[in-house]
């Protein structure tokens, strides 16, 4: 197993010095620059020359490139222009926010795809199959960004002042002004340092996280309602994905000899559909799972935006519009790197769902 | 890695206009600073702290004419000469050239007093765009990246009039209007800024919801037709008059401007004072105007038009609220007199660097919000001293009055000096003004001190949300972006500023929605006769955040950072410094041309 990791984490390199090119070079095809992007109407040739010269863009692209490799591979991801601060600061900034909202929505579309391919599954040609697949058939067709400002609209406007109402565009993560203790405050570590409290401020920036580890319930209700409807918004694609590969492939595993067996020797219906059918059917489920969080963290750049949630999506995003050039590609290279660590761990976890292929 | 880079060569261009018509009064400014005993009015009753100089050692020679002054054998363009703390209590400023716009600039939100302690900490350190230390009745609690800003009321504030109507305040922020108004619908926050060209009558519409537009000609941007006249068919004057006459600017506001947009009659708007002196420009785009431009092109040698460009950049402004449809308007117009124009929308970024880099051949459509409400920031960032190559090769003819209404505290001189400037610019057609775009903010009805300000300084302190609001202790207010940094003497975005605004004070400020300004810092700030010194009385019993007491070494320490691109403390976000390059003219020890 642990050869296997190592194979294919070498293997993953190319891939990621792929995505370092061809974004180094996509970022600087788009027309414009940090310098007339930061100053505005204020931009001159000369101001922006040394501007230039200051940030190393006067150098010419190859040894701008090579530049960029030599600090990645030190970790460097280099400085945003337009913050003034190192990309790796700025992504453990954004990045809690990202990885919350990508786990309720990757949590949303797993239970509800899941289940509703289970009830179509089960009850095959019948009203609740039909049902369940036109849900699924409609998740799959809206943009996300329709879906997201729809929802918000009638859940923060038209829903205003009834219990129903939730937090919609712009909406940010919390109330605004609600006033948390950090997990460091609350556990009375404020004197750590070093890695460990970075661990815990990171952790402390994940709300609902946060929340629960220091009993800040206030903190963890108003945070999760925050992230209810951006949840629903980019978990929909996946989850109706989901349903549709559960439903199928649930289909075939209860279609075969040893389920038939199952039924024989006189186990109950729902032993046989979660115990012997579900978990065969879950080995590409779980693919669709891995390959949907890479398009959860795509789709986070405009659920991010509509819902003015801070993570790595909106940061990208910005990043573009001001021609941040070293933001785009850290964002962009880390991105690809957790992409590749997902398709690793989908890769791994096919050997605890089917010992066939751990044998082999 | 990097090298601090406070030299920006326009702003040393900026003020070469000035140094040349103040240069015959210049023996003034280049005598010693004067001590505290000789100025009038100087408290005795201050400390007997040494007295502190900047820069400690060495004269600035002041720039004269043409001629370069120096400084520690470098080049100097500015017109700041020393700035000094006779006492603690007292702060003079010695310039090499009357500056009748000092007391707008030093109101300008990059001119705020930072503790000199502080700087010294977190300018060394880089934490000083992170977090604020200011005077101001919101101390800043907190910012979370990306979310918001959280601020409390300052218990110590010194201005007990002006202590914030309610305990707390969050700025947050969205970029598209859209965003914000939702967010304003939903309650989510009380107010928020620049509603859409579209949303005005949803606004005013809704009764729960308020518009506060820019009070009537209060709209301090333009937008302007440029041409370049270096390049063909521009060159000819009589084109660009034929440009001129055949574009109906009043259709072009009242169709694509929400409602409360002007007609431009000058290039400055004429809420800024000396900013309409001179004729009004011509009107346009009646028949008799559409044939005199004809008559016009026909002997510029062109009687069957030519082809050209419509150039604009994709973004919106309040000077531009719908940049596609007035270019195809344009185009229609000047169809009228033979003229094909093809559209050619350009990144914001090219289409900026294009025109000051004289790269446009064709018409162009940009404009300028004003900085600070004053002439000199419309005028001689565009004709004056600090032009660019946009309009082709600056002109002396404009830049020459300019320079001349600048430096002189004399109105009828000034007025005189502007209204030959804005003469010249009709006679040469250097481009063409059109319009001034009404802007406003919009609020929950029944908010309290509902603000709109030109100059992005709204203050949250003087809102009280209506009682109904989710928070009422809480004024939640939304601007369109995030602040890019904090230590605002080296920001230049007007969300950076207004999240500045809140918890930082200056020697003066401006009016809360207006363009005066008021002593806040200083009680009085007063020039000599001359004009080229600036002797500025400070208030006592004035406190940080952090609780360190307010002297006049702040003030020296705030400015000289900025000033001095040697200073150790010279660093901010990018380092560049804009405005102070851009008022004051230049740096000590600017960094040398990029190569």
């Amino acid at each position: 197993m642990l050869q296997f990791i190592i194979r294919r984490l070498i293997t993953s390199i190319p891939v990621l010095l792929g995505v370092i090119v061809i974004v180094f070079i996509l970022v600087r095809v788009i027309p414009g620059d940090p310098c007339t992007a930061l100053l505005g109407e204020k931009a001159n040739a000369e101001r922006c020359a040394q501007f230039n010269e200051r940030i190393g863009l006067h150098q010419p692209l190859p040894v701008q490139l090579g530049i960029y490799l030599k600090d990645v591979a030190t970790l460097d991801l280099g400085t945003s222009t337009k913050f003034g601060k190192p990309v790796v600061q700025l992504l453990v900034e954004r990045l809690p926010t990202t990885i919350e909202l990508t786990i309720y929505a990757l949590i949303f579309a797993i239970v509800v795809g899941m289940a509703l391919g289970i009830v179509a599954a089960s009850r095959r040609n019948s009203a609740a199959d039909v049902g369940s697949m036109m849900v699924a058939n409609f998740g799959v067709s809206i943009p996300v960004f329709v879906l997201g400002l729809v929802i918000a609209y009638f859940f923060a406007v038209v829903m205003k002042g009834t219990p129903l109402a939730l937090p919609g565009v712009a909406s940010g993560r919390l109330t605004a002004g609600l006033r948390f203790e950090t997990i460091p405050q609350a556990w009375g570590m404020e004197d750590l340092t070093g890695v460990p409290r970075g661990i815990l401020d990171f952790l402390s920036n994940m709300y609902t996280v946060n929340g629960l580890l220091t009993l800040q319930f206030g903190l963890f209700f108003d945070a999760f309602r925050h992230l209810l409807l951006p949840a629903i918004a980019l978990g929909t694609i996946p989850m109706a994905i989901i349903a549709r590969m559960t439903r199928s492939s649930l289909l075939e595993v209860m279609g075969l000899d040893y389920v038939r067996t199952a039924r024989a020797k006189g186990l109950r219906g729902r032993v046989v559909l979660f115990r012997h059918g579900l978990r065969n059917a879950m080995l590409p489920v779980v693919t669709v799972i891995g390959l949907s969080i890479g398009g959860l963290l795509s789709g986070a750049v405009l659920t991010e935006t509509i819902f003015g949630l801070s993570g790595v999506g909106l940061t990208i995003k910005d990043a573009i519009t001001s021609r941040d050039y070293a933001v785009v590609q850290g964002m962009a290279l880390f991105v690809a790197f957790v992409y590749v660590i997902v398709n690793l761990v989908t890769d791994i976890s096919y050997g605890f769902l089917d010992p066939r292929v751990r044998q082999s | 890695m990097t090298r601090p880079s406070g030299r920006l060569p326009r702003a040393a261009t900026l003020f070469a206009g000035v140094v040349l018509v103040a240069a015959a009064c210049t023996p003034a400014a280049s005598t010693a600073p004067s001590t505290a005993a000789e100025t009038p009015g100087a408290s005795t009753a201050a400390s007997a702290a040494a007295a502190i100089k900047y820069p400690e050692t060495g004269e600035v020679t002041c720039p004269s004419g043409a001629t370069k002054g120096s400084f520690n054998g470098n080049d100097y363009t500015g017109n700041m000469k020393s700035i000094e703390a006779p006492d603690d209590m007292t702060v003079v400023f010695n310039l090499c050239a009357p500056d009748v716009a000092f007391l707008q600039k030093i109101a300008f939100s990059v001119f705020y007093i930072n503790d000199s302690g502080w700087i010294e900490k977190h300018a060394a350190d880089g934490t000083i765009k992170d977090t604020m230390n200011g005077t101001g009745p919101y101390k800043l609690d907190e910012w979370r990246k990306g979310d918001s800003l959280i601020y409390s009321a300052f218990d110590n504030y010194w201005d007990k009039a002006n202590y914030p109507l309610v305990p707390n305040a969050v700025l947050k922020w969205a970029t598209d209007s859209g965003a914000r108004l939702q967010a304003l619908q939903s309650g989510n926050v009380v107010g928020m800024t620049l509603v859409g060209p579209n949303d005005f009558k949803t606004v005013s519409d809704n009764s729960s919801l308020l518009l506060a537009p820019a009070p009537e000609g209060q709209a301090l941007n333009t937008l302007y037709i440029g041409m370049n006249h270096n390049d063909k068919p521009w060159s000819d004057v009589n084109v660009r008059k034929a440009v001129a006459l055949a574009i109906d600017r009043q259709r072009i506001v009242d169709n694509f401007y929400p409602a409360g947009s002007e007609v431009a009659t000058h290039f400055t708007p004429c809420a800024i004072k000396y900013g309409c002196e001179g004729p009004d420009w011509p009107s346009g785009g009646t028949d008799a105007d559409i044939q005199q431009a004809k008559d016009l092109l026909t002997q510029a040698g062109f009687p069957n038009g030519f082809e050209t460009k419509i150039q604009y950049r994709n973004v919106f402004r309040g000077y531009l609220p719908d940049p596609p449809a007035v270019a195809q308007d344009l185009k229609e117009q000047l169809a009228k007199i033979g003229i094909k124009a093809t559209i050619d929308e350009q990144e914001s970024g090219t289409l900026i660097g294009n025109a000051n880099a004289g790269k446009l051949d064709g018409i162009f459509l940009l404009g300028w919000g004003a900085d600070y409400p004053e002439v000199t920031n419309f005028m001689d960032y565009h004709f004056g001293a600090g032009c660019t190559a946009a309009f082709g090769d600056c002109l002396p003819d404009i830049s020459t009055p300019l320079g001349k209404g600048n430096s002189t505290t004399d109105d009828a001189t000034r007025k005189a000096a502007y209204a030959e400037a804005n003469q010249k610019l009709i006679d040469d057609v250097v481009m063409v003004p059109v319009a001034h775009g009404q802007y406003a903010n919009a609020y929950l009805a029944g908010t309290e001190g509902a603000q709109v300000s030109a100059i992005s300084t709204e203050v949250l302190w003087g809102m009280k949300p209506p009682a109904s609001f989710s928070t009422p202790d809480t004024v939640v207010f939304m601007q369109n972006a995030e602040p890019i940094g904090l230590y605002c003497a080296d920001e230049t975005d007007g969300e950076s500023l207004r999240a500045c605004e809140q918890s930082m004070e200056g020697l003066y400020g401006y009016e809360v929605g207006g363009t005066d300004v008021k002593p806040v810092l200083a009680t009085s700030c007063d020039p000599n006769t001359e004009g080229t010194q600036w002797t500025c009385k400070l208030r006592s019993g004035v406190t940080f955040h952090d609780g360190s007491t307010f002297e006049a070494k702040d003030v020296v320490e705030s400015f000289a950072v900025q000033w001095d691109a040697a200073n150790p403390l010279h660093k901010g976000d990018t380092g560049i410094f804009e405005y102070w390059g851009g008022l004051w003219g230049g740096n000590l020890n600017p960094p040398p041309p990029a190569s």
